[in-house]
């Protein structure tokens, strides 16, 4: 079951052939190819990794993306999309011998169909602006990563993107309708329809999160949702992360879905406060932002249950937003917390595990002690109601072995995730980044039919190859240098 | 982010603040969404975080050409990428330092030169400026007709008969504003008599255009010489300078930063700094409200000049001051947004301004108003060419409705 | 919790037909038989699921059950019911032994489904045999998961053609405080209007459906907003409305039943969708679902609901086998959709021993 990794096979001559015919079909500013113009584009959201694309596009038109596969196709050259390179698994990570193709100039809304509650867009279209285009209508699109204000929806829906609303209303997944998808042989294909459900396999949720390795989305129906009646959020202090993460638990136990449940740390207040001046107690050890949506009955009914409940669980402080601005103040500190904590440190490694919530305080408190052990700060921002987990790791790229200390950090975390029985990854997806600890995750098996998927959409391996899915190879390679309590995780393999 | 920057350069001041800007960007790309370039041309060489790139690049010590400066010219220096940064970027800070190493690195085109050093000549000069436009030849091509609609206007300025109050101000004169719309300090002058605070004028550039354009050296003339003069003038009882256009008060304001290194100026700076105002931050509205009889059926849509609230960070001023004395705004779309004219920008990126302007405008007029309230001359003329309802500075507004 | 892991022995079966090249025709409670096509394989053997039930885990805290896939619906919904929660799909049962495995397979949703979600919406995790007797696990039991493709939503609704399902992990959801039911009398043109209408707003809805001149309005949530929003519905407040959404559920309604022998149809559509194709239809999430009793020729409905931006399915017919098996009940797909099917179906189950055909008579 040897997998052989065929990213390379395109030739000097495949790319120079390539390159003409490019030139033939773009206009000179939609290539850009010179170090000086193609170094920027090196890195995503994550700037741990950095490779210089042999080229980037820029296309303007569908047509023009389905020619430049093709040709892609034809010289075997491999592609990697890119929508704002906001990623933080390194997904849009360019190769040295491919091409990047960034869909940034496709940013129109096409279509907003109020009672169908949908809108057509394009995949550069940014998150925010999709909500800010419906508001007149009283709709919103529900998924909002904190990245909303950046974000485009072609990379929520390759990387199945989740926010703070996501508890409630679900992911990427669960708010999008149709794609259209530009196949590696240049075919323009429809995935999903206008209706709720489509006849055969639901291609739509193997597409969602498949981070760009099976098709380029070119057009996207999302789903819209109404705008609640009222909606207000509690941001309540603890001077204690484990009590935190103790009433996060118990909200849920009491048969409330919170809109959003968020948690953050002493670090993360202070950080975000700084830029936000939300009114967060920098004093506090960590922070819940909880908001209740509905009716005015409802929510005036709950916000009182929750407020009596989250004293009971020790809050030291609540404070319940009284007006839309103010509630948005507030989920301002909580969005804009990762780049906010570079004014406490040049570089910060975000991680994302997913864990079963009940677990939480348990992890909350090892990740402490590898802190202490790695003596590197962390500050803890994340979407405690669903489980899932954002340490930011804190460190300064310009001393030397730093970074690898933080990698290192950040596995273990990580494997703490799987060990605790949930994942590597929530919502931020794989990328190049987590691609070694999905051998932790998975089984050789699993990893082969991941392979075997991607060969059915893409038998070449040209859409962004080497991400997502390792190698067996290098998963038995590495199985040989780490040895898990006594255990190789795929003795199955032969090694090498 | 990691950086790199060559040993010789690292060791200057510049150097070492390049470095901290450079360092405290974590490339999360947030700005690039408020980023009026990014938005229009959807390149990451068109964006704040790709700029910072080049920059970064360059110091770094890479092969530099056109490209850079391309990229780093198409900046408005608008600053809705600071104003959007959590980490706190000072992108301002850094491209000016990125600006004055790609000139050394990469020559212009003759006519890019031609034109910059003409604009040099004559726009931070009132006297040469006023000439020209009522010869209104030089930039008939670039700047629209309006010139010829807005001269005659000094004549119809009423002559004001203003009492002596006992709190007094400076007023900057400006470059191109006295002769291409008096009516603003004038009705400026009128406004503040009813606030009982008497204007004196002080004339003269704040610098900007030479500092835009890269003339360093020059900027720093004209900056000293007016602080030289001003703190002069404050001797007399003076509380302060009042700015009506936004763009010469973010400047002054910069006065620190630009002599940060000088010993003998940087406290001198200082002072002027702390002493400029917009001429939003001292109206006092319970007071200006008794004495306005207030059009409420004009619909007024706020035009936020970037310079007041990505630079000066005063973002609401406006919309306060004119909510709060009774007037009834419209909404806007995109309140972040440069109009595209940014000092030179509209006369060195025709066709980038032009479609700025446009997007603009666009964006106000999503609530039908009859009218755009601004408080920079640069963006209201800029505007006005391409609007179908007047665009007006806000005091003018607001002096029209002062009660007899 | 009884618990039967019958994992080994049902793994046997699959890598034993696989060896011989036995067609194997995936059973749970029998319940839904006639959804699908019929088998057109010359030899087939029955694989039972039954015979695997259990359920594994359930924290109510965590929002999370996972369970074996022969285990009784039944059986789960009780458990859930005890913890005031509910699997939020309603998934149909049609039958006294619906198996989990079944729901998930099938992949249908109930009236909630608009406002809640489907079956595939709720699926987490799920561990599956292949076609090739292997037992993988994907997804897990936590609620975000983007680590590999999405393979658990792939397999519902897959009809049991990409694997056997063993275990399925769900996000369950607490159950609605209060639910009422309005009803109000009105033209289908009416009904639709008014659902649409309602499907903007931001009421509790958890059903609109139309049938036979009367709109049926579910809310849910909170006592007080459900009481609020029954005064902004209007109409009358049905008694015992939940027997009727357990019927429309089931089928057991008299619109399914008084079917005059005629082919049952189903229609995915858009919400806005303009179906008229002047049969008695039964109208369900807010307007984009139509049942419906017709004879007329399945090219004409199909295409009707092309035309109309969703599709058409035959679900249940009266008629003699024979002539079910003459066409595929799911409607065509493009061509290069369907090359992308059979490629998946190959690397799943590449003997083509799993249902086959049962989707689609060549998968
Ligand atoms: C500060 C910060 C906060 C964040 N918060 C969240 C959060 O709360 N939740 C969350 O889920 N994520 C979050 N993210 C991560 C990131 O914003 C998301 O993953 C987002 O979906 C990436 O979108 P993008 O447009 O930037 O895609 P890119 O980074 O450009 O690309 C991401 C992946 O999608 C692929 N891709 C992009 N466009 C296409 C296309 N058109 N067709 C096919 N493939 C494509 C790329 O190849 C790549 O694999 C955050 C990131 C930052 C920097
Ligand atoms: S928002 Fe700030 S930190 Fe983020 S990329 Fe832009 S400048 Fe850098
Ligand atoms: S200053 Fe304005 S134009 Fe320049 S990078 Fe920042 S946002 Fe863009």
């Amino acid at each position: 079951m040897r997998y052989h990794c065929r990213m390379t096979r395109a030739t000097k001559d495949n790319r120079k052939s390539l390159r003409k015919q490019l030139h033939q079909v773009l206009p000179k500013t939609c290539i850009l190819e010179t170090p000086e113009q193609t170094i920027p584009y090196e890195s995503d959201g994550l700037t741990a990794y950095q490779q210089k694309p042999w080229m980037v596009v820029l296309p303007e038109s569908i047509e023009q993306v389905q020619t430049i596969i093709r040709l892609c196709h034809k010289e075997g050259v491999p592609v990697v999309a890119r929508g704002a390179g906001t990623g933080l698994s390194g997904g849009a990570l360019p190769l040295a011998n491919g091409l990047l193709l960034s869909l940034a100039k496709f940013n129109r809304i096409l279509d907003i169909n109020p009672a169908n509650r949908s809108a057509t867009v394009e995949p550069g279209v940014r998150n925010l602006a999709i909500s800010e285009a419906v508001e007149k209508f009283n709709l919103y699109y529900a998924p909002d990563p904190s990245s909303q204000i950046a974000c485009t929806i072609g990379g929520n829906v390759a990387e199945n993107a989740g926010g703070v609303h996501c508890l409630k209303y679900g992911l990427t997944v669960h708010n999008i309708l149709q794609l259209k998808i530009i196949t590696i042989d240049g075919e323009l294909i429809t995935i999903g329809s206008q209706a709720l459900d489509t006849p055969g396999y639901d291609l739509l949720a193997l597409m969602t999160g498949s981070e760009g390795m099976l098709g380029i989305i070119v057009e996207v129906i999302v789903k819209l949702l109404p705008r609640p009646e009222q909606a207000q959020v509690i941001l309540a202090a603890f001077d204690d992360v484990v009590k935190a993460g103790e009433a996060v638990g118990a909200i849920i136990a009491e048969g409330i879905i919170p809109a959003g449940l968020e948690m953050m740390d002493n670090p993360a207040i202070c950080a975000a406060e700084d830029y936000a001046h939300a009114g967060y107690p920098v004093d506090a050890e960590a922070i819940l932002l909880c908001e209740l949506d509905g009716t005015n009955e409802e929510v005036t009914e709950q916000i009182q249950f929750v407020e009596n409940l989250l004293t009971q669980k020790g809050a030291t402080s609540l404070r319940t937003s009284q007006n839309t601005a103010e509630r948005l103040k507030l989920w301002l500190g909580r969005k804009s917390a990762f780049p906010a904590v570079g004014r406490i440190s040049p570089d910060y490694y975000c991680m994302d595990g997913t864990i079963p919530r009940h677990q939480l305080p348990f992890i909350l408190q090892k990740i402490s002690d590898l802190s202490k052990e790695y003596n590197l700060l962390v500050a803890n921002v994340f979407h405690a109601g669903d489980g899932n987990l954002h340490p930011l790791i804190l460190y300064d790229a310009n001393i030397e072995g730093e970074l690898e200390r933080t990698e290192e950090f950040g596995g273990k975390i990580l494997e703490l995730c799987v060990k605790a029985g949930g994942t590597i990854t929530g919502e931020h997806g794989v990328g190049k980044e987590k691609i070694d600890q999905m051998c932790v995750q998975f089984k050789s098996l699993e990893l082969q039919i991941f392979h075997d998927i991607k060969h059915s959409f893409d038998p070449q391996e040209l859409l962004n190859p080497g991400k997502a899915v390792p190698t067996l190879h290098r998963c038995a390679e590495l199985g040989g240098m780490h040895v898990h309590d006594g255990l190789l995780p795929h003795p199955e393999l032969e090694r090498f | 982010m990691q950086t790199k920057i060559k040993h010789d350069f690292l060791q200057s001041e510049k150097g070492q603040l390049a470095d901290k800007i450079l360092r405290s960007c974590v490339h999360c790309g947030f700005c690039t969404a408020t980023c009026p370039t990014y938005q229009i041309l959807g390149d990451e060489l068109d964006g704040p975080r790709g700029r910072i790139y080049l920059i970064k690049q360059m110091l770094e010590g890479h092969t530099v050409t056109k490209e850079t400066l391309n990229h780093l010219d198409r900046c408005l220096t608008c600053r809705a990428c600071e104003t959007t940064c959590p980490s706190g970027v000072e992108y301002g800070h850094l491209l000016e330092i990125g600006r004055s190493e790609v000139e050394k690195r990469v020559k212009r085109s003759l006519l890019q030169k031609v034109l910059r050093k003409t604009l040099l000549l004559i726009l931070p000069f009132p006297k040469r400026f006023a000439v020209l436009l009522q010869t209104g030849q030089l930039f008939r091509p670039v700047l629209p007709g309006i010139l010829k609609k807005q001269i005659p206007a000094k004549t119809r300025l009423t002559k004001l008969s203003l009492k002596n109050h006992k709190t007094k101000m400076l007023i900057l004169d400006g470059c191109a504003q006295p002769a291409l719309a008096p009516e603003i300090n004038h009705a400026t002058r009128k406004v503040l008599d009813a606030l009982d605070i008497e204007l004196v004028s002080f004339s003269g550039c704040c610098g900007a255009i030479n500092q835009h354009l890269s003339d360093e050296e020059k900027a720093l003339v004209i900056i000293k010489n007016n602080i030289d003069r001003l703190i002069a003038e404050f001797d007399n009882d003076i509380e302060g300078i009042v700015m009506t256009a936004s763009g010469c008060g973010a400047m002054f304001k910069e006065y620190p930063h630009l002599l940060r290194n000088d010993e003998h100026y940087k406290n001198k700076a200082e002072i002027i700094a702390n002493k400029t105002f917009d001429l939003t931050e001292i109206i006092n509205t319970e007071k200006l409200k008794n004495k306005l009889n207030v059009n409420k059926n004009l619909n007024i849509a706020v035009h936020t000049p970037c310079t007041l609230q990505h630079a000066q960070k005063l973002p609401l001023n406006i919309e306060n001051i004119l909510s709060s004395c009774g007037y009834q705004l419209s909404t806007i779309k995109d309140k972040h947004l440069c109009c595209g004219s940014a000092g030179t920008y509209s006369i060195t990126q025709p066709e980038l301004s032009a479609q700025l302007r446009e997007q603009r405008l666009s964006g106000l007029m999503v609530g039908q108003p009859d009218m755009i309230a601004t408080a920079n001359i640069g963006c209201l003329h800029h505007m006005n060419a391409g609007s179908t309802v007047p665009v007006r500075h806000w005091v003018e507004i607001v002096a029209e409705n002062l009660k007899p | 919790m009884e618990t039967m892991n019958r994992t080994r022995e049902l793994q046997d079966h699959v890598r034993a037909a696989f060896n011989d090249k036995t067609a194997l025709k995936i059973v749970g409670g029998n319940t839904k038989h006639f959804y699908g096509n019929k088998s057109n394989a010359k030899k087939t053997n029955v694989i039972e699921t039954r015979i695997h039930q259990g359920i594994i885990s359930y924290e109510p805290s965590e929002l999370v059950i996972t369970a074996r896939a022969g285990t009784p619906l039944k059986e789960i919904e009780a458990l859930l019911a005890e913890n005031n929660q509910m699997l939020p799909f309603d998934p149909p049962h049609f039958g006294e032994h619906a198996t989990l495995g079944g729901a998930i397979a099938t992949g249908l949703s109930g009236s909630r489904r608009p406002f809640t979600g489907s079956a595939r919406d709720f699926v987490l995790g799920s561990k599956i045999i292949s076609g090739k007797g292997d037992v993988m696990s994907f997804g897990g039991q936590v609620m975000k998961n983007v680590a590999g493709y999405d393979v658990s939503r792939l397999m519902v609704g897959a009809l049991g053609t990409l694997g056997l399902l063993l275990e399925i992990s769900i996000k369950v959801l607490p159950k609605p405080n209060t639910e009422a039911t309005q009803v109000i009398a009105m033209s289908q043109q009416d009904a639709l209007i008014t659902m649409h209408k309602l499907n903007q707003t931001s009421l509790p809805l958890s059903a609109l459906t139309y049938e036979n001149e009367k709109l049926y309005v579910r809310l849910s949530g909170a006592l007080s907003a459900v009481t609020s929003a029954q005064k902004k519905v209007g109409g009358e407040t049905l008694l015992h409305a939940e027997k009727l959404w357990q019927e429309i559920n089931e089928q057991t309604f008299s619109f399914f039943t008084e079917s005059n022998n005629k082919p049952l149809w189903r229609l995915s559509v858009p919400y806005i969708a303009n179906i008229d194709l002047n049969e008695n239809s039964l109208i369900d999430w807010a307007g984009a679902l139509y049942w419906i009793h017709s004879d007329k020729k399945a090219e004409e409905i199909q295409q009707h609901a092309i035309e109309q931006g969703g599709s058409a399915m035959l679900f249940r017919t009266h008629q003699v086998k024979a002539e079910k098996n003459a066409q595929d009940c799911f409607m065509p797909l493009p061509a290069k959709i369907k090359q992308l099917h059979v490629n998946l179906k190959m690397r799943f189950d590449p003997r083509g021993i799993l249902n086959y055909g049962r989707l689609y008579s060549d998968l």
